[in-house]
């Protein structure tokens, strides 16, 4: 059973007097378990469509599902909780908060997401556990490497058990050889919890590690 | 519950400090602007809250006590009838030059009564006994005119509107709120130095009343009997007293537009400080918002970041108020910090740290989430 489901999703944003059409009827659809590859050169629409699968952006047409819930564009009120239940995120940047350190970085999702007190940092351990950061709890992210930051983020979406994680470009500020050892970890975690994961890459490592490789061009995906 | 708020404020200290120091900046400037506004008051007032009358006779529209205006001495002995009344006494509240050693001439402020004692005026007597003031050309000064007067003692002898006078005691706290130095004489002596405008005349009758008398019967009644005059309880009398120097002499404008400058300039740096910290952590809040933060998650971060602010530099500037008090004591000003203005300026600091946050709260809500993938 899909996860996620996007069907002619369509995207326009206004510049000026015109309108741009970024995507053109993008379909895809994921099931549990399954790591799909979404590549696609600068301008494509791959960041935008990532947006609309992630519920941080609404498509001007086309149909979404996430997590068997449809968007419904005119109540974008309703985003954050869709994204909070079912979402995870890893970001190219890593986009930590500076000031917390690894765990509370993991932690504060999870605050988020409702979970709170022991249960919440009890979680959170696991998590950095999993990705092999049980000795860097307490540091700061200026104090991790490049690789270890994207392992807390890491840690981070797949914290609260959402269904889905979507990354964009996660190893993109990795040197070629962690950037590997981050995606082996990140599709092992994937398959293990069963979640769906998609990668928004140029990284040809990405294909290596992915069940399926999706191409997008000029706002439409093809297999 | 992971403190985002105070960590990421606590995280850059130079800033923190910056804001704390505008927010303590301005509470200082109010704490000691109105304390000191305070204390001048409080000194306006400060013999009618210490002489023992519930009613005081003034002459018509008397603005306050320092600039009293005479009438016939005899308007007493209609008071005195009057039932309800327990006691009745003149008392006179009047200007007069004293010439100092120095060759230089100052003014004084002179209350004199008959029976001092009766009305617990001086209410603190540091040297001399003021039954003797009846007893000759004697008069007493209180400590604070060492500062205008130079220094003075008993025994010493002073001139006042060209009589020499002996100084036998002194008195501690006796204020006015123009800082003219306080004197006290015996009734009959203050009308022989000035009698054009004070023989057979006072400035003010004091009424004490029987401790059961309704005071507004007694009011009404002792109004009708002296019907050019006008009859105020000591309350009335005082807030009278003050409201003169507040509203009538621009003190009170000029207090006012101080403390909105000073509450203007920590606005101003709250907010600007407050701003530039949403600006720096916009991606931030853009990941609150991708992990499942609303607006409100945000707005909460903003008020409790603006809220420690607040508290920090409310504590910061409230003791260095503090701390300038014996500094401001050391000339003779007073900086009274009531624990009700304390607790209305520890309300306007919040609220004022609280308005700064809401510029950011424009910002916050108009954050795209989308940017948390922008590099």
């Amino acid at each position: 059973m899909n996860v996620l489901e996007a069907s002619d999703v369509t995207k326009e944003f206004k510049e000026g007097r015109e309108t741009v059409a970024v995507l053109k009827g993008a379909s895809l659809a994921l099931e549990r378990g399954e790591v799909v590859a979404l590549e696609g050169p600068s301008g494509s629409g791959k960041t935008t469509f990532l947006s609309i699968l992630g519920c941080i952006l609404t498509p001007t047409g086309g149909r979404v599902v996430v997590d068997g819930e449809t968007i419904d564009p005119r109540r974008p009120g309703r985003l954050p909780e869709i994204r909070k239940r079912s979402i995870g995120f890893v970001f190219q940047q890593f986009n930590l908060f500076p000031a917390l350190t690894a765990r509370e970085n993991v932690e504060y999702a999870l605050n988020v997401k409702g979970r709170q007190g022991r249960e919440a940092r009890r979680e959170a351990e696991q998590a950095l556990a999993a990705v092999g950061l049980a000795d860097r709890l307490d540091f700061l992210p200026r104090d991790l490497s490049g690789g270890q930051k994207q392992r807390v983020a890491i840690a981070r979406a797949l914290a609260g058990g959402p269904p889905i994680v979507l990354a964009d470009e996660p190893t993109a500020n990795l040197d070629s050889q962690v950037g590997g050892q981050v995606l082996e970890m990140f599709r092992d975690l994937a398959k293990r919890e069963n979640r769906a994961l998609l990668i928004v890459t140029h990284d040809p490592k990405v294909r290596a590690i992915a069940d399926r490789v999706l191409q997008i061009h000029d706002g439409r995906v093809a297999a | 519950m992971v403190d985002l708020a105070r960590k990421n404020l606590l995280h850059d200290k130079l800033r923190f400090l910056i804001t704390v120091s505008g927010v303590a900046f301005a509470v200082t400037l109010v704490f000691v602007q109105v304390g000191l506004f305070t204390g001048l008051l409080d000194n306006a007032t400060i013999t009618i809250e210490h002489l023992d009358a519930d009613l005081w006779v003034t002459s018509k529209n008397t603005a306050n006590i320092d600039f009293a205006q005479t009438f016939p001495e005899t308007a007493v002995q209609r008071v005195r009838s009057v039932p309800g009344v327990l006691r009745a006494d003149n008392l006179i509240v009047w200007f007069m030059t004293m010439a100092l050693p120095t060759g230089a001439k100052e003014g004084t402020l002179v209350y004199a009564l008959e029976d001092f004692g009766r009305w617990g005026l001086p209410w603190r007597v540091t040297a001399g006994n003021l039954q003797d003031l009846r007893r000759g050309r004697y008069f007493f000064l209180d400590e604070s005119a060492k500062k205008r007067f130079g220094p003075f003692a008993v025994g010493d002898y002073r001139e006042l509107i060209g009589r020499r006078l002996k100084i036998i005691g002194k008195s501690r706290d006796a204020l006015s709120f123009s800082t003219t130095p306080v004197s006290f004489m015996d009734y009959r002596l203050a009308q022989e130095l000035s009698p054009d405008e004070l023989r057979g005349n006072t400035t003010y009758v004091l009424i004490k009343l029987q401790p059961e008398a309704d005071v507004e019967k007694v009011r009404r009644e002792v109004q009708r009997r002296v019907p050019y005059n006008d009859v105020f309880t000591r309350q009335e009398w005082a807030d009278r007293s003050r409201r003169y120097w507040v509203e009538s002499t621009g003190l009170g404008l000029n207090l006012a537009m101080t403390v909105f400058l000073g509450c203007l300039v920590g606005v101003v740096v709250v907010a600007q400080t407050l701003y530039t910290s949403t600006m720096e952590h916009l991606k931030e809040f853009g990941t609150v918002k991708a992990i499942g933060g609303s607006n409100r998650d945000i707005y909460k971060i903003l008020v409790q970041q603006a809220a420690i602010s607040a508290v920090v530099g409310y504590l910061l500037g409230g003791g260095m108020a503090w701390l300038l008090r014996p500094a401001m004591a050391s000339i003779d000003l007073k900086l009274i910090i009531s624990p009700a203005f304390a607790a209305t300026v520890a309300v306007g600091t919040v609220v004022m740290c609280l308005a700064s946050a809401m510029i950011s709260f424009r910002k916050v809500a108009k954050i795209d989430p989308a940017l948390v993938f922008r590099t």
